[in-house]
């Protein structure tokens, strides 16, 4: 293998910089001597053409969108227009400082209020902010607007949240960050939510409900109006985990549910690529009781003035907000600006007809799970045990789950080993084991840039699999760069960092 | 529009389902929340347009490159090496996700476990994260993580201590992440060298942890604080946040007994990027591994015995342990961490050397320039500088960056905004990349304004 820590092509000649402009012992001079670094740090000595090699190498033993199809459920693996990485790398975003005063930066301020007022449009909510940097922070940010809007009304009491058990595990994590007991609720027998469960659990403590609809099963919560009533009339506030927010574009919204905050994943609905965990953005909006309580700064606008240097050229002067009673910050800036404006060119090719784009995420998950679960006959009676819905409904949104199982109980091939086993197939493995209420679950996502065909041959292949030798399906995955990776023992060990090969490593 | 390719192949598909509308697999969403009109949004565009619209309204943005620039308040304006940008947005990497399948991983799971590495040598402890979101919420989360591990043994219960000297944002975050649980948040006093009251700090003794930063938020390096472990005792956290650069010349955090390091891995393979995405540097030693915040790669072997990489420690992640998880943390900054990890691979022991050296020669420099005006004063004539340091000029700050900026100089940022006891003063940023014509530059509007004022 490629072992970065072991090239030597900069032992003498390494990559090359301008030189101080001050002398050694001038700049030595400046820095008390206790202080002074006794050896560096133990990095590579690798040469340019050492590193290119090393990084494509590994670049090669990854698997992105860009190699193969990647239904990683929940997750929303779909194409990233290349022109999105081209605009980010204009220095009027890569070079600007987040502290640059309002007239150099009228151009970036302008994109954030447009990205604000589009996602507000589309969420029928009063007010965004852009600057959460992930999903599971805009939970964390609008719990706490939530929290300071209970304190502020005298209702500081109100000290537990209310989610389902099929919720993504964020939720309960991110309002217990804010200091929230959670109570959970679970799903009824259609994996849908159990309006009385609900009642049963609300009072005068209920300080919110987090819920993504469509739900982690990629079901429609046709409920969700009364459940919002039934957390209203108990006197607390509904919140919407915009995972799945990628489904319902232009057909609904969370202000018709009757929610009071949402966040948006906008990696996921539009596209930042996901980089191996990330960047995200996680922008929140709010209805209006609610707005004051937001991060600070927003970007805002007002029409331009004789008195005003030049703008853009659209007639306004974009400048930053603080709201009223602001939580203040979540991230040091102003978001991941970044994110957010490849999110902008994103949304720019869809415009009025993004609902488009969430009809085709549902087509391609309604279509692939139809060509799943209807075999032809000769397909049908190869295999050992087909799989179950997670959620028995007639449709789905933009992803589905499935249970294995059958196979587990038949055949003793667990939902891992058949994940392992379509890798060899080429593509990534569903999500695994989420939600956690269906057992022995895969939880599949075509998203809309999957052409027909893809998706045909997906199912050809994971019916595939269901009929292979069980013992073959077990021992997979065979065709990757590593076989099957033992991570108990990786746990067990703990080797966390490279023990160091460099002649100067201790 | 043209991302979608079934366009047109709708019914052909459908008829396969037995359907022959789209609308029919939107029915369970009922009338009564349904959105009745189309969104009042524009036309589509297609790349050539958008294109042209970014460079337009991105082009009217004023850049750090395009004139003398001394802001940096934690932030770097660097130069990144070409190679970074290139590799990785190989789509292999840029395209993918959570590691979680490590068998076809490999390549980022690897070049994380490389980047814990060289983390972990830069502060010199054992252990390191694969990212946090930047260096504000690495220091929230750590001091999260330190009230985990010493809240049982603490005579302090639930209670912290952070430098009053820690910047306004950075603060305002820890508060949020913090006030849910019902912290108590204590300040540590400065005195007038701008260096930590190294004997009042002992008033933290026994408490859960102390945030401090090396260099401080006026780039002050306080040799002091080498000593503040030994103060605050073994129960208690020493979190230290670092300018990561500056760990080319000086002693890392983890040789005074630091036992969490946080940071800004900015300087290190992204530009300033209007503050994001960048990413925040989390390391520790073992006392917190499993308290701790993000994601970790180990190494493992595969079923053939083939060395192979793994997340690891799983088990204190949201998706796993719910609300009992150590962090709510989920996407987070890979990509960014994997730009920085080829900056610093690229560097080594050598170039990170020569380049904290530069930082400190540009700021000495700087520092030297400016004082030599009449009427220019340093805030802390005694201290020790990397980065950036304070000065006092006549006037109103706020009225002289604005002036300064006006004659084609972006002069540093008012501290004022940040702190009213300091609105005479300005914060001034170096960097590698300052040069002896950008010094003359702020020098001669420096005097230009001083005239100005005294006039």
């Amino acid at each position: 293998m490629s072992d970065i820590f072991s090239f030597n092509g900069a032992r003498n000649a390494g990559w090359s910089q301008p030189e101080p402009i001050l002398s050694d012992p001038e700049v030595l001079g400046t820095i008390p001597s206790s202080m002074l670094r006794a050896s560096p740090p133990a990095w590579p000595r690798a040469s340019e053409p050492e590193l290119v090699r090393h990084y494509t190498w590994l670049s090669r033993r990854n698997f992105g969108i860009d190699t193969g199809f990647y239904p990683l459920g929940s997750c929303t693996m779909k194409h990233n227009p290349r022109v999105n990485e081209r605009i980010v790398n204009l220095p009027g975003i890569d070079r600007m400082h987040p502290l640059q005063p309002e007239h150099q930066i009228q151009g970036i301020l302008s994109i954030f209020y447009e990205m604000q007022e589009m996602l507000a449009i589309c969420s029928g909510m009063d007010q965004v902010t852009l600057q959460p940097v992930a999903g599971a922070q805009g939970e964390f940010t609008a719990m706490r607007c939530i929290q300071e809007f209970h304190r502020e009304r005298g209702e500081g009491h109100r000290n537990k949240v209310i989610v389902p058990d099929s919720a993504h595990g964020t939720n309960p994590a991110s309002a217990s960050m804010c200091g929230y007991e959670i109570i959970e609720i679970p799903s009824g027998e259609d994996g849908r939510i159990d309006l009385d469960a609900l009642q049963s659990v609300v009072g005068d403590d209920t300080a919110a409900m987090m819920i993504t609809n469509p739900s982690t099963l990629g079901v429609f919560e046709p409920d969700i109006a009364s459940a919002s009533e039934i957390v209203h009339s108990a006197g607390g506030q509904m919140y919407y985990d915009g995972a799945n927010f990628n489904a319902i574009i232009g057909k609904t919204d969370p202000g018709l549910m009757g929610f009071d905050a949402v966040h948006y994943n906008l990696h996921k609905t539009f596209s930042q690529p996901h980089g191996g965990g990330g960047p995200g953005s996680g922008p929140i909006g709010v209805k209006k009781h609610l707005s004051k309580y937001l991060p600070s700064p927003l970007a805002s606008r007002r029409k331009i003035i004789e008195s005003d240097p030049e703008g853009v050229g659209d007639g306004y002067w974009y400048s930053w907000i603080s709201p009223e009673n602001t939580i203040g910050k979540v991230q040091q800036w102003h978001g991941n600006a970044g994110a957010v404006v490849r999110c902008w060119a994103f949304y720019r090719r869809y415009g009025r007809e993004l609902e488009r784009m969430s009809e085709h995420a549902v087509l391609n998950a309604n279509y692939l799970r139809f060509k799943i679960m209807n075999p032809e006959k000769d397909v049908l009676s190869k295999i050992h045990a087909m799989p179950t819905d997670g959620a028995p409904t007639d449709f789905v949104m933009h992803e589905f789950t499935l249970s294995m199982i059958g196979m587990k109980d038949k055949v003793g091939v667990t939902g891992k080993d058949i994940a392992k086993r379509l890798l060899d197939y080429g593509v990534m493995a569903p999500t695994l084991y989420f939600p956690m209420i269906v057992p022995e679950c895969l939880m599949i996502e075509p998203t809309e840039t999957e052409s027909k065909e893809v998706l045909d041959k997906f199912a050809a292949d994971f019916l595939n699999v269901l009929s292979e030798d069980p013992e073959l399906i077990k021992g997979a995955p065979y065709t990757t760069d590593v076989s099957r990776v033992d991570e108990v023992w990786a746990a067990r060990n703990l080797i966390l960092r490279h023990p160091g090969n460099n002649s100067d490593v201790n | 529009m043209d991302q979608l390719p079934n366009l047109g192949r709708e019914h052909e598909m459908l008829s396969v389902m037995g359907l022959n509308s789209i609308e029919e697999l939107f029915s369970n969403i009922p009338e009564g929340v349904r959105r009745k009109k189309p969104l009042p949004l524009p036309a589509p565009q297609s790349e050539e347009e958008i294109w042209r619209d970014a460079q337009h309204l991105l082009g009217s943005n004023i850049d750090l490159d395009s004139r003398p620039s001394f802001l940096s308040a934690g932030l770097s304006r660097n130069f990144v090496p070409t190679m970074v940008g290139m590799l990785a947005t190989r789509g292999e990497f840029l395209t993918s996700y959570t590691p979680y399948q490590a068998e076809v991983s490999q390549g980022m799971l690897q070049a994380m476990w490389e980047f814990q590495t060289m983390i972990s040598e830069l502060v010199n402890l054992p252990i390191s994260n694969v990212s946090m979101y930047d260096a504000s919420t690495s220091a929230a989360e750590a001091l999260t993580c330190a009230i985990r591990v010493h809240n049982k043994k603490a005579i302090q219960k639930d209670t912290i201590y952070v430098s009053e000297l820690v910047p306004p944002h950075r603060m305002s975050v820890i508060e949020n992440y913090v006030q849910g649980s019902g912290i108590n948040l204590q300040m540590l006093k400065h005195d007038e060298n701008g260096h930590l009251d190294i004997n009042a700090a002992s008033i933290a003794h026994g408490s859960c942890a102390v945030y401090v930063e090396q260099p401080n938020s006026f780039g002050i390096l306080d040799e002091g604080l080498m000593k503040l472990k030994e103060k605050i005792g073994e129960n208690t956290a020493l979190i230290v946040g670092v300018d990561a650069v500056s760990l080319g010349l000086v002693t890392p955090p983890g040789d005074w007994g630091a036992d969490i390091v946080v940071g800004e891995g900015q300087p290190f393979g992204i530009g300033p990027t209007f503050g994001g995405p960048i990413y925040g540097i989390f390391a520790c030693n073992e006392k917190y591994i499993r308290q701790m915040p993000g994601r970790i790669v180990g190494q493992t072997h595969d079923t053939n015995e083939k060395k192979a990489f793994t997340l690891t420690l799983s088990t204190r992640e949201q998706h796993i342990r719910r609300h009992r998880a150590t962090s709510n943390i989920c996407s987070n900054e890979t990509l960014i961490a994997l730009m920085g990890a080829m900056h610093m691979s690229l560097l080594g022991p050598d170039g990170i050397t020569v380049l904290a050296k530069r930082v400190a020669a540009s700021t000495e420099a700087t520092k030297k320039a400016l004082t030599s005006i009449e009427g220019v004063e340093l805030l802390y004539p005694n201290s020790s500088n990397f980065r950036e340091f304070v000065i006092k000029i006549p006037g109103n700050t706020e009225k002289a960056v604005s002036f300064m900026d006006s004659e084609g100089v972006i002069a540093g940022f008012p501290l004022g905004l940040w702190w009213e006891s300091h609105s005479s003063c300005i914060l001034i940023g170096c960097d590698e990349r300052t040069s002896p014509s950008d010094i003359s530059s702020l020098v001669s509007v420096v005097k230009k304004w001083i005239k100005e004022v005294i006039n």
